[in-house]
């Protein structure tokens, strides 16, 4: 019995595997590629770079904002996701100075421009790429993000 | 049998016509002449008129010596411009057939260094009104070792009676061997034909060049054997094939007649006893070979056919006990088949879902990569990110979005991509898995629907009988005969068919055993009793002449022939095993040089013994190297004048002494050719 006897366990930590959105490199491509390809000005609002990102997250999120423009907006959306780890890479890109903001706004500036031809360099995310540029640039503006956030907190949020 | 008869020499030059004529004897021959005085052109132009002159390094014209391209030098001091040069070789073969063989090397008209006359018949001093045909033939032209017509190598490998094997070429094409790979082995050059066994053998991107051309030297089954084994190999996977093929035909033909292939090997085999091979055919639950399941479908028949025809009424009990049975049993397999099919949802469901995991996965590699990449990148790009540091505090970031809190390690980008690589293989094999068991189920449920509606339709009929008219035929036992008789037409042809189809594999079968007896008589190492022989007896003769020789480097028990090149090596204990190491590298200067005359001596005496294909030609240009001593150069010329049948050409200045010259050549028998002067002299024309 007594060769049985545990005299000490141990447990070592082993790496996880992550989904990809959490990879910092991952989301700042995303963000350069929505601010670059589908923002007039190279300018976004936060909301709208959450939208896209969400969007590009899976493909029955992307074909739920497909089917909202085709409809002109007419359908009514799921209240899209707002992640944490997107805003945690929009700092990263800010203090890597890939963006900046402007009044309340993020702003690609001229290293991120630089990024973004890398992007095309390394010639990845081809289907990223595709569906930004269905978007492309007039799609969805701010302006349209904004009312229809408002009409979904007109209709599910109290007060 | 190639043996050079005469050659002459033609050089026009701007003060008249030079050149001179020679002649050799079977047996030895020793061309003496003193150094500079044309002894080794007259050795390249033998080779060259052969287009053998790859083995002096070179191709054409280059490798002929000045004296024929430039300027002939008569008497000391006096020099001459060359204006054309020919040469003139004649040859014999082992049919006493004479050819003579005419090449330029300076011509004045656009003739090229490539182009060879070959006259039919004897040319040096013809006496003779009319010339021997001729026919210009090509060398080293593309299509000059294989174009029929044209090519002079083709010609006289033809003409020696040779048939040069195909050989693996380094990049893994079958390859004819070349004549002038053959030629190093007896003609030995004296600058750098010294340095190594075969070393001037040209490369033309053969494999093992050297053990090719010994192989075909002595006739070795060896290479016939390589060549067996890839043929056999080659018809194992033919037969492989159409057995795969026929396996299938089986299943196809069991399928059709709704039954089960028995006893039938996957892989090709030697069949002995074909009854095993059978497609059983189930009835009441019970499995029967074709002819038994005729045999009991006819018993039947035969059983009904003796009874009377019943009419309703007399069969109405009888109906009713089978409608029971078809009820029950319709009854037993709706169940079945509802239960199958709520599996199959359920399965289809869980298809659907591993699909869509391995979209995601899909997916997520692909982004994964596309991040790997950019990260890569991005370090160029002097982002701290891409470095896993946090570009404001530096603090590590560990490659992750994740919230500090979160005390978790990520796994590296790198191994998150083999991570989900392997994710995907896996979900893979399940999708694969799942498939087969859906198709496996589908299949069950065809049965079963075809064997419910087979079912009810006899139920309906029998329903039907029960309400008809009672003194009406039972049409149930006549349609049940008709079934009877259409089922044994059936399994007639099918057994016919499956008949056919054994037939078929025996043949296969046989010419399986075929090819399994051949492989199995091929000698495990390719070297047939034969070769050993050969091999043994090669070994034997080259050590009794180096030891006629006098060489002393090695002990002789250690000189060893190898099986994998047949060169001579050295083999000696190496802790337990033994090792083999380079004759030439544990051997003296001159003891190496011993070695290349007693191995090019052997390689002739084993074809001799042993009927092969050497050509029983033996060329050696100044064999005494490396200070070799004299007496042992003159056990060499003893040993090889002994070869009266073949021809020996010894080009040696015996270090242009009368002295050396005596005492190697004492008591030895030999034709003197004396070039006194020099190679190339003035002749008087008239």
């Amino acid at each position: 019995m007594k060769d049985f006897e545990i005299k000490d366990l141990k447990f070592s930590k082993k790496p996880i595997s992550i989904p990809v959105d959490y990879r910092p490199m991952y989301k700042i491509s995303q963000i350069v590629m929505i601010l670059s390809i589908t923002c007039i000005g190279n300018k976004s609002s936060l909301l709208k770079l959450h939208l896209l990102s969400w969007a590009l997250k899976d493909y029955k999120n992307k074909d739920e904002v497909l089917e909202l423009i085709k409809n002109n907006y007419d359908t009514d959306i799921a209240v899209w996701g707002i992640e944490p780890a997107l805003n945690r890479a929009l700092l990263f890109c800010v203090s890597e100075n890939i963006c900046t903001i402007e009044s309340g706004k993020y702003l690609l500036t001229k290293k991120g421009e630089e990024f973004f031809k890398l992007i095309i360099k390394a010639d990845v995310f081809k289907e990223e790429f595709d569906f930004l540029k269905f978007i492309g640039k007039k799609k969805i503006t701010d302006n349209r993000i904004k009312s229809i956030s408002n009409k979904w907190s007109l209709f599910n949020v109290k007060n | 049998m190639l043996k050079i008869n005469k050659i002459k020499f033609e050089v026009n030059t701007d003060s008249g016509l030079f050149g001179s004529n020679y002649e050799f004897s079977s047996g030895l021959n020793i061309i003496r002449a003193d150094n500079t005085s044309g002894k080794s052109s007259l050795f390249q132009a033998i080779s060259y008129c052969l287009g053998f002159e790859e083995i002096i390094g070179g191709r054409n014209e280059k490798t002929m010596q000045s004296v024929f391209r430039d300027q002939v030098e008569y008497p000391k001091d006096s020099f001459h411009k060359v204006v054309q040069s020919f040469v003139y070789l004649e040859i014999e073969n082992s049919n006493n057939d004479i050819i003579t063989i005419k090449r330029s090397v300076v011509s004045n008209s656009d003739r090229k260094p490539q182009l060879v006359d070959v006259y039919f018949g004897k040319l040096i001093d013809n006496t003779e009104e009319i010339l021997p045909e001729s026919k210009p033939m090509y060398i080293h032209d593309k299509g000059g070792a294989t174009d029929e017509i044209y090519g002079f190598h083709l010609f006289l490998e033809n003409f020696l009676g040779w048939n040069l094997p195909n050989v693996l070429t380094n990049s893994g094409d079958s390859k004819k061997l070349y004549i002038q790979q053959i030629a190093s082995s007896f003609m030995i050059e004296q600058k750098s034909g010294w340095s190594d066994f075969f070393a001037t053998m040209p490369h033309f991107g053969l494999a093992n060049k050297e053990a090719r051309a010994i192989e075909f030297l002595l006739k070795l089954d060896v290479t016939e054997n390589k060549k067996r084994k890839q043929q056999i190999t080659f018809n194992k996977r033919i037969i492989e094939d159409k057995w795969s093929t026929l396996n299938n035909q089986f299943i196809r033909l069991a399928e059709k007649g709704g039954g089960k292939i028995v006893g039938l090997e996957q892989k090709p085999a030697i069949i002995n006893d074909y009854r095993g091979i059978n497609i059983l055919l189930t009835k009441d639950e019970e499995e029967y070979s074709i002819s038994n399941y005729i045999d009991l479908q006819v018993e039947e028949l035969r059983l009904t056919e003796n009874k009377d025809v019943f009419s309703v009424g007399q069969n109405i009990s009888n109906d009713e006990n089978q409608l029971d049975k078809l009820n029950n049993f319709i009854n037993n397999l709706s169940l079945n088949f509802d239960l199958i099919s709520t599996e199959l949802n359920f399965d289809k469901d869980r298809l659907r879902s591993y699909k869509s995991q391995l979209d995601l996965l899909n997916d997520d590699l692909r982004k994964n990569k596309g991040a790997l990449k950019v990260k890569n990148l991005g370090a160029e790009f002097n982002l701290k990110t891409s470095n896993e540091t946090c570009p404001t505090c530096n603090q590590d970031i560990k490659d992750s979005l994740l919230p500090l809190e979160v005390e978790q390690v990520p796994m590296r980008l790198e191994d998150n991509i083999d991570f989900i690589d392997a994710q995907i293989k896996m979900v893979t094999v399940y999708i694969e898995g799942q498939e087969k068991t859906i198709s496996e189920k589908e299949k069950k449920l065809d049965l079963y629907r075809v064997r419910l509606s087979e079912a009810r339709t006899n139920v309906r009929q029998i329903k039907k009988e029960l309400v008809s008219d009672e003194r009406l035929p039972s049409i149930i036992e006549i349609e049940n005969r008709l079934n009877l008789k259409k089922r044994i037409e059936f399994y007639n042809k099918f057994l016919e068919d499956f008949n056919h189809l054994v037939e078929e594999l025996k043949e296969l079968s046989e010419q399986w055993k075929k090819v399994v007896i051949d492989e199995s008589k091929l000698p495990k190492n390719f070297f047939s009793i034969n070769d050993d022989e050969k091999l043994i007896f090669l070994e034997k003769q080259f050590k009794t002449l180096l030891k006629e020789f006098n060489y002393a480097s090695q002990q002789s028990e250690f000189i060893h022939i190898s099986r994998e090149n047949y060169l001579p090596v050295i083999s000696k204990p190496f802790g337990e095993e033994t090792k083999d190491y380079s004759i030439r590298f544990d051997s003296s200067g001159s003891d190496f040089i011993r070695c290349i005359w007693a191995y090019t001596v052997s390689l002739l005496d084993t074809s001799i013994e042993f009927d092969g294909n050497h050509p029983r030609l033996i060329m050696m240009d100044e064999p005494k190297q490396q200070d070799a001593a004299i007496g042992n150069f003159h056990a060499f010329l003893k040993r090889i004048s002994e070869h009266v049948e073949s021809q020996i050409l010894i080009f040696a200045s015996f270090e242009n002494s009368d002295e050396a010259f005596n005492t190697a050549t004492r008591g030895v028998d030999f034709n003197l050719i004396y070039i006194q002067d020099k190679l190339i002299v003035p002749i008087e024309t008239n």
